[in-house]
């Protein structure tokens, strides 16, 4: 018999006890405020419902209105901003067809730290659900990772974390069959207790083929069936939303909350989904269509049928469960993965079953998976949850969907640390090297070796060749995308604003550097706990920072090139995650991770990052500024955080960035990276070494006239370019810079002798043999993962 | 060729599998039609075609081991009549290690002769992808002897891939009968001489091993992702990368022929000698 909680009855100890009973995390004047919407006592599954429904993660109950009133979410080129799981923006035309750029972004940080394995593994699986639910083929993902110091306190269990997490990443990532195009990997001990797992997906969809997370208008005119796809129901991942809505106080007692992730199944399903979404379109048959996530069935039907305006009956004794003792709270909001639901016309569902049941043969593929139909839309507004004959909710459907909302305090709190006193004298060139092997500089090929970067067969610049990874998706059109992400958490800390704004503008130029236009940006706003107002208040600073920086940079296109822009960048999806943050009470530090899609007009342009041709001479854009301050530089000699941040000049960025993008569509450019961490030496080194540094070429650098002194000018982290311009093509690239406002300094030429060698004013500054920068670059990684430890297949 | 004439390709998904579009992508380029049929569709749809890809992924999740489910699909009668009758068959990846387990290759005395199992590397475990190069056979009985003893650059991506055997002496025996069709080797063709050259700890640096008719290639590493110049990294040593990089600025050259395209060409030309004879 489902219980009834009578909650305006109990006293508030008795109230508390009954929740932690069955492990809500409900505040008591939450369910109290549960029992007052629906007018009557609230069962134990509706209590579970708006457990889920009013966690952080689900409602962004704290968070929604700075979104709202800070982020620019439309745009000339918006298809579909964040009101679904994925957000749309147009890409262009190609193959006859205007196509659609899907773009989603989500963490899985709790359950990484939990079960690095799993957590990571089922990250990826929720995010490509996402694009998947929009009609979309899932064409890329990245995933930003944060990690705890691997040298630190926390040292041994950091590297457990990032080779479980690495190690779920490629068995999941690489089996569903979508390419790896990058993504980061930063250390920082403000992620001892509490990693990071950011994914990123991306998807392409025909504009004219967009499925939408709604039932459609029809279902007024005709019955349509819910349909539960994929794998049986089971306990896993039971109060996963919730958990990602609290502290983490014992990582042992929470692994119940994380799912059981299976790419496998996932790729079945993903191949008769076509197949369904296929016939529905030949046929002209109007579906709603939408993953399951946080909060299960009862999550995904409501708001299925709250979208399209109707109500929705389901019974859950017609859902496929992986034992008949499972709890009806479990069966409705577990959330057991690899499931989707659909709604279809009564007369489709007969062959829409019979293609994942027969043609598919799900019941063989996977035990207990398959399609059923468990319920019904209805024209009412209502939403019915039974159990056979046992009614298990029964409500207004805006009732279960409407959510919750909070006013939470604000103290953003900025960082004063001065600068450092500086020795002077010192050797560069083994500062140089020390930069390189530090684990946040390090070369990141052993990582990505790990991914399935070019399955699918179009990539063309794979992680680690450029700033943004680039994939020419179209068989008879150079059109092309690219994406990158960022987010310095050593900016952050300092500073919630500036870490966020520049996070945006090196997005901007990570994408300029291969030619990118920015088209759409998505964001992951990782922050400590809500209720407390200095790490809401970095929350706050971070969005208004992310708004401000879309803003000030603006849409640009191949019109759209004048020193002020028309239109922001549109943000048109995200995720927050909150409570990030160890049971000592101590805050990650303000970690808004950026991701930024765009379009790529020419794909044989697409330079990358590596030196090509010897004699081709060198140029930087962007002047070198005294601004060390959270640098890894300052960190490494001084242990310093202290100095000038970076300051985030919009319109500075803007027209460097055209620049950069018109020059390589203009053929100009033979390679192209972006100054950030590590500054101008490094980003030389990078150009030098680059994904293959057995073909390496080297560099002759004379630093341009300066007034800073030498280790401030080869390791400001102030944005900026370094490119390798064709010998024939300088004076263009010269007036390109001209009309922009851009003054291109010349730094030298690339050698064929694979060697960095740097002077000022004619003297010598460093000289490094290519051996000697490769040997402290390559091995940091390797070393900090345990292998052996690492999983095979 | 007239369309008329085109050998058909049949490109068998099982559940799993997930290089099934690239592959028939790579195939029609090379002037096959090609098909992705379902692993249960009725099998006698198979005769119709001339020749057959096994793509890579991760077929049944690799349970037991690597191919070793999809091994004992029905769908492989029909694919055992098609290499009686001599039609060329590759299994890429995946498709190798099913091969391999239903014993089409190398096909001495039938049944499993060798494995492909997990990769053996000193500093890593587990999955591994990147770039090699591989020397290929002028005097193997396949089909890809075609490839006339070139040395093409290839990715590979996978955690079992290192081909090995119990039974002593079976890769001298197979190298004898020309049966190993491609081998590691450095970017000037000379001998891998152990890791990271050789990316797996295959023996004698095996990549790809025919059965004895040389109708039937199994291999590991990719073709299909190198089937396009524009799929080669710009940066790759050797003459290939040195190809990409001039191809720059010209859509039209990046959609030439990558070292991968001479493969399914030579596969393609052979099911269409055995269609016309």
């Amino acid at each position: 018999m489902e219980a009834v909680i009578e909650v305006s009855r109990l006293t508030e100890a008795e109230l508390a006890e009954v929740l932690s009973k069955y492990s809500l995390t409900l505040k008591l004047d939450e369910a109290r405020k549960v029992e007052e919407l629906l007018g009557r006592a609230p069962t134990l599954t509706e209590l579970t419902l708006f457990d889920t429904m009013w966690s952080e993660h689900c409602s962004y109950k704290s968070s929604r209105r700075f979104l709202g009133e800070n982020l620019p979410t439309d745009g000339p080129d918006v298809i579909l901003g964040p009101v679904e799981d994925a957000g749309i923006v147009r890409l262009g035309t190609a193959d006859g067809r205007s196509w659609g750029l899907v773009l989603s972004h989500e963490s899985h940080n709790h359950p990484s730290q939990v079960l690095p394995f799993e957590g990571a593994a089922t990250g990826i699986g929720g995010i490509v659900r996402d694009v998947y639910c929009m009609g979309a083929e899932v064409v890329g993902v990245l995933d930003p990772l944060r990690f705890g110091d691997p040298n630190g306190a926390a040292a041994r269990r950091s590297r457990e974390i990032m080779a479980g997490v690495v190690d779920g990443i490629w068995h999941y990532g690489n089996a569903l069959g979508v390419p790896n195009l990058g993504g980061d990997l930063v250390f920082h001990p403000g992620y001892d207790d509490n990693c990071l797992v950011n994914v990123v997906a991306l998807g392409l969809v025909p504009e004219d083929e967009i499925v939408r997370s709604r039932v459609p208008k029809e279902a007024a005119d005709e019955q349509y069936d819910f349909i539960l796809i994929g794998k049986p129901t089971d306990e896993s991942g039971f109060g996963g939303a919730a958990f990602a809505s609290i502290i983490l106080d014992d990582e042992e007692e929470n692994r119940g909350a994380v799912q059981v992730p299976d790419p496998f199944l996932k790729r079945v399903l993903s191949q008769a989904n076509k197949a369904v979404l296929d016939l529905a379109r030949v046929e002209g048959v109007p579906i709603g269509f939408k993953d399951l996530g946080a909060g299960g069935i009862a999550c995904v039907s409501s708001e299925l049928a709250e979208a399209g305006g109707f109500g929705m009956k389901v019974d859950l004794a017609r859902v496929s469960v992986s034992s008949d003792e499972l709890a009806s709270r479990v069966i409705a909001c577990s959330e057991t993965q690899e499931r989707y639901g659909l709604a279809v016309p009564r007369r489709f569902s007969e062959r829409v079953l019979r293609i994942y049941n027969e043609e598919f043969d799900l019941p063989h593929v996977y035990p207990g998976a398959c399609a059923r139909v468990v319920g019904e839309v209805t024209n009412d507004r209502r939403y019915v949850l039974t159990r056979g004959d046992e009614v298990l909710s029964d409500s207004d459907i805006e009732v279960v969907t409407s959510g919750i909302r909070y006013d939470r305090e604000s103290a953003p709190e900025v960082m004063e640390l001065p600068a450092p006193v500086r020795e002077s004298n010192r050797d560069l060139g083994r500062d140089l090297l020390m930069l390189l092997a530090d684990p946040n500089i390090c070369d990141r090929s052993y990582l990505y070796q790990h991914y399935d970067s070019e399955v699918q067969g179009h990539t063309c610049l794979r992680p680690g060749e450029g700033d943004a990874g680039v994939l020419s998706p179209f068989m008879d059109n150079p059109l092309g995308l690219a994406i990158t992400c960022d987010g310095n958490p050593w900016y952050g800390e300092r500073d919630p604003w500036r870490g966020a704004a520049l996070a945006v503008c090196e997005s901007v130029r990570n994408l300029a550097c291969q030619g990118g236009w920015p088209l759409a940006l998505t964001d992951c706003l990782n922050y400590g706990n809500p209720e407390k107002a200095g790490p809401f208040g970095a929350f706050v600073e971070g969005v208004r920072a992310i708004g401000a920086a879309c803003r000030g940079i603006g849409r640009m296109t191949e019109e759209e090139t004048g020193a002020e822009p028309n239109d922001p960048i549109p943000v048109i999806s995200g995720n927050v995650s909150f409570y990030n943050e160890s049971s000592r009470g101590a805050a990650i530090p303000p970690s808004p991770i950026v991701a930024l899609a765009g379009r790529v007009a020419d794909i044989s342009r697409v330079p990358g990052q590596q030196f090509k041709g010897a004699g081709n001479p060198v140029f930087m854009i962007g002047e070198r500024l005294d601004e060390m301050g959270g640098g890894v530089y300052n960190r490494l000699v001084y242990a310093s955080k202290g100095g000038k941040l970076p300051e985030p000049d919009f319109g500075k960025v803007r027209a460097e960035a055209l620049v950069m993008i018109q020059a390589v569509q203009a053929g100009m450019v033979k390679a192209a990276h972006d100054i950030a961490e590590g500054g101008l030496a490094v980003c030389v080194t990078e150009m030098i070494l680059g994904r293959r540094p057995e073909s390496g070429r080297g560099l002759k650098l004379e630093l341009p006239a300066s007034n800073l002194a030498l280790d401030i000018q080869l390791f400001t982290e102030t944005g900026g370019f370094v490119t390798e311009i064709a010998t024939d093509r300088v004076d263009d690239f010269k007036a390109l810079c001209a009309r922009h406002d851009v003054e291109p300094y010349r730094l030298g030429e690339v050698t064929e002798e694979r060697s960095l060698a740097i002077a000022a004013a004619g003297a010598a500054v460093l000289n490094l043999a290519g051996d000697e920068l490769e040997r402290a670059w390559r091995r940091t990684l390797p070393d900090l993962f345990p292998a052996g430890e690492g999983g095979t297949s | 060729m007239s369309a008329l004439s085109k050998p058909r390709a049949a490109v068998i998904q099982f559940p799993g599998v997930n290089c099934e579009y690239e592959s028939a992508r790579a195939l029609r380029a090379a002037g096959a039609e090609a098909d992705v049929l379902r692993w249960n569709v009725d099998s006698t749809l198979l005769t119709e075609y001339d020749l057959f890809l096994l793509p890579g992924g991760f077929s049944y999740q690799d349970r037991i081991r690597a191919g070793a489910v999809a091994a004992k699909e029905r769908i492989l009668d029909a694919v055992a009549e098609a290499i009686e009758l001599g039609k060329p068959v590759l299994g890429i990846c995946n498709g190798a290690q099913v091969l391999v387990e239903a014993g089409f290759v190398p096909g001495l005395a039938g049944g499993l002769e060798l494995a492909i199992a997990p990769n053996r590397m000193p500093d890593r475990e587990g999955y591994f992808s990147d770039w090699r190069f591989l020397k290929s056979n002028p005097e193997s009985p396949s089909w890809a002897a075609a490839l006339n003893g070139s040395v093409l650059p290839v990715p590979f991506a996978h955690g079992e891939g290192r081909f090995t055997s119990r039974n002593e002496g079976l890769f001298e025996q197979l190298d004898a009968a020309g049966q190993i069709v491609m081998r590691y080797a450095k970017a000037d063709g000379s001998a891998a001489d152990g890791w990271p050259v050789n990316p797996n700890g295959s023996v004698m640096d095996v990549a790809g091993i025919c059965n004895r008719a040389g109708n039937v290639l199994a291999m590991m590493p990719h073709p299909e992702r190198c089937a396009w110049l524009g799929q080669v990294p710009e940066m790759l040593e050797g003459d290939w990368g040195a190809r990409r990089q001039a191809a720059m600025g010209s859509w039209d050259d990046l959609q030439g022929p990558g070292p991968g395209h001479a493969l399914f060409t030579a596969m393609v030309a052979a099911a269409s000698r055995r269609k016309e004879s």
